[in-house]
């Protein structure tokens, strides 16, 4: 088994306007998708992180504040999970619960480095 | 945490914080209390990804509570005059401002105020729908199949009579309340037959519909200046169609009309309470059109089959209706009633005083009955002719799919 992140990547739901009701059956689901995970032993970790962004680039050091009205695409939270493989992933990552919505999820393996 | 209990448990907690916090800020500040509220059911729908809080509605109040900081925050940076209630006694009033008794007070507040005769007829359902009830402007427009820029610019108008009106957050008192509470009534028994009858082909926002306005219907009855006889009247026929809502459409979702609905499957215990609602309905002889539809609808229930239903009762009740409502529809149902008892006479009289334009985008309907006239009396002919034109104005495929059936039988013989 090898641990891998799952990071989602789109829009933010509070740039969408959705509804009262749409977003109580996205976060359901969200939440079923979780405990899917829970339960089957393979989840180490995931958070969900706020549309605020500080941005330091460059030799300068310089500094931008945005929200996620003002990128294009926002990281908007991640999973950390045990899989065998990227295939393994994929198939988990097919409950993701906002592809309609435009938004991705992208798979990455965790670095191993040798003792 | 089963999901049945939060069942629309954001949308409708969303029509509870706006009202409450307006009920704080004042409606002048409305779109900066909705935007709070939004903000809050993102942070829970994200946050709860996780792991659901025991108490949903607890933890929703206690966050919308948060926000009546945050909103004065940003009221004062908007040089806004406002009290200082971060501290003290007005902090201690604020917080008995979400007592549950005190929610629904503001409620009503927000069912009243979305029914001021300031406002256009046109605007007020989409004014409830949103701000009472917590629907997004998606999902009224899809509930009364308007475009969402029609509803957009419902919205707008609606907010900008409220503000320049400069409309007080309160139930009104004495004659100010009869006249305000025909107005609320009519709009929750429109968002009900938007439900019940409508043309929508989604059943799930149908049902919702319904629900919705009985649910606010029974906020009036909760409180003593609103329990009165209409309104009784009103919550008894929505618990009355209510009971066969499930029986409209049969499992490969074709319309059933009350010939072919399976009785059995009527919801007694909404029957039963539409009964009860009846009996307090009735307790002084003063009675609203909605009395004389409960009654229709509860003559329906009463009939163990079709065939036993008593026509001449419900033909009864619908003169006394259309006395106080005369509406073209009223005379079209009476004159398909005359048809149940074969009374072709007086059937074509109540035809004679209709056109089909009267019915307006329901035209369809007219024609429709024409042609069962047509073929009781065996002219199919003419029966096929009248249903090609209710064909051709029918709007819904369930509708539609129905009528081609009768259409089919007819040109076999």
């Amino acid at each position: 088994m090898k641990d891998f992140m799952m990071i989602f990547v789109g829009k933010e739901y509070v740039d969408l306007g959705l509804s009262p009701d749409e977003l109580q059956a996205r976060m359901e689901k969200w939440f079923a998708w979780g405990a899917k995970m829970e339960k089957a032993g393979i989840l180490k970790g995931g958070e969900a992180l706020t549309p605020q962004i500080r941005r330091v680039t460059g030799k300068n050091r310089t500094v931008t504040d945005l929200t996620s009205t003002e990128v294009k695409e926002i990281v908007g939270g991640f999973y950390l999970i045990k899989a065998k493989d990227f295939d393994a992933v994929q198939e988990i990552a097919q409950d993701f619960p906002d592809y309609d919505l435009g938004n991705t999820v992208e798979i990455r393996e965790i670095m191993v480095f040798d003792q | 945490m089963e999901t049945k209990d939060i069942d629309h448990l954001f949308r409708h907690h969303s029509g509870k914080m706006v009202s409450v916090l307006t009920r704080i800020f004042g409606l002048q500040h409305l779109d900066i209390i909705e935007d709070a509220v939004q903000d809050t059911f993102i942070k829970a729908s994200l946050t709860w990804r996780k792991q659901q809080p025991d108490y949903p509605e607890a933890w929703l109040t206690k966050a919308a509570k948060n926000r009546v900081l945050d909103i004065f925050r940003t009221l004062k940076s908007q040089k806004n005059n406002l009290p200082n209630i971060s501290q003290g006694t007005d902090a201690i009033a604020i917080n008995e401002l979400f007592l549950d008794s005190e929610i629904e007070d503001a409620q009503l507040r927000m069912i009243f105020t979305a029914c001021h005769p300031k406002l256009d007829p046109r605007d007020r359902i989409s004014f409830a729908l949103k701000t009472v009830s917590g629907f997004s402007i998606k999902e009224i427009a899809s509930a009364l199949l308007t475009k969402e820029e029609t509803i957009k610019k419902r919205l707008v108008r609606a907010r900008k009579v409220i503000k320049k009106a400069k409309l007080k957050f309160n139930i009104p008192q004495g004659k100010d309340l009869s006249e305000r509470l025909e107005s609320v009534l009519e709009v929750l028994y429109l968002i009900f037959n938007e439900g019940f009858h409508s043309n929508n082909k989604t059943q799930l926002i149908r049902t919702d519909l319904c629900t919705e306005a009985m649910r606010l219907c029974q906020l009036l009855l909760k409180r003593k200046q609103t329990q009165l006889p209409e309104c009784y009247a009103l919550f008894a026929l929505m618990c009355f169609h209510s009971a066969r809502l499930e029986t409209k459409m049969s499992l490969d979702n074709a319309v059933l009309d009350l010939k072919q609905q399976d009785r059995s499957l009527w919801h007694f215990p909404l029957i039963q309470l539409g009964n009860s609602m009846m009996y307090k309905a009735v307790e002084t002889d003063e009675f609203s059109c909605y009395h004389y539809e409960a009654a229709i609808a509860a003559e329906h229930l009463k009939a163990k089959t079709f065939e036993a239903t008593d026509w001449s009762k419900i033909l009864k009740w619908y003169n006394a209706l259309y006395l106080l409502q005369p509406m073209p529809s009223h005379l079209l149902t009476m004159a398909v009633i005359c048809m149940q008892t074969e009374d072709y006479k007086m059937a074509n009289t109540y035809f004679n005083q209709i056109q089909a334009s009267d019915l307006e985008q329901r035209a369809y309907l007219f024609y429709a009955a024409k042609a069962d006239y047509y073929a009781q009396n065996d002219n199919f002919s003419e029966a096929i002719l009248q249903i090609d034109l209710a064909l051709k104005l029918v709007n819904n495929n369930l509708e539609k799919a129905y009528l081609e059936k009768k259409k089919e039988l007819w040109l076999q013989n």
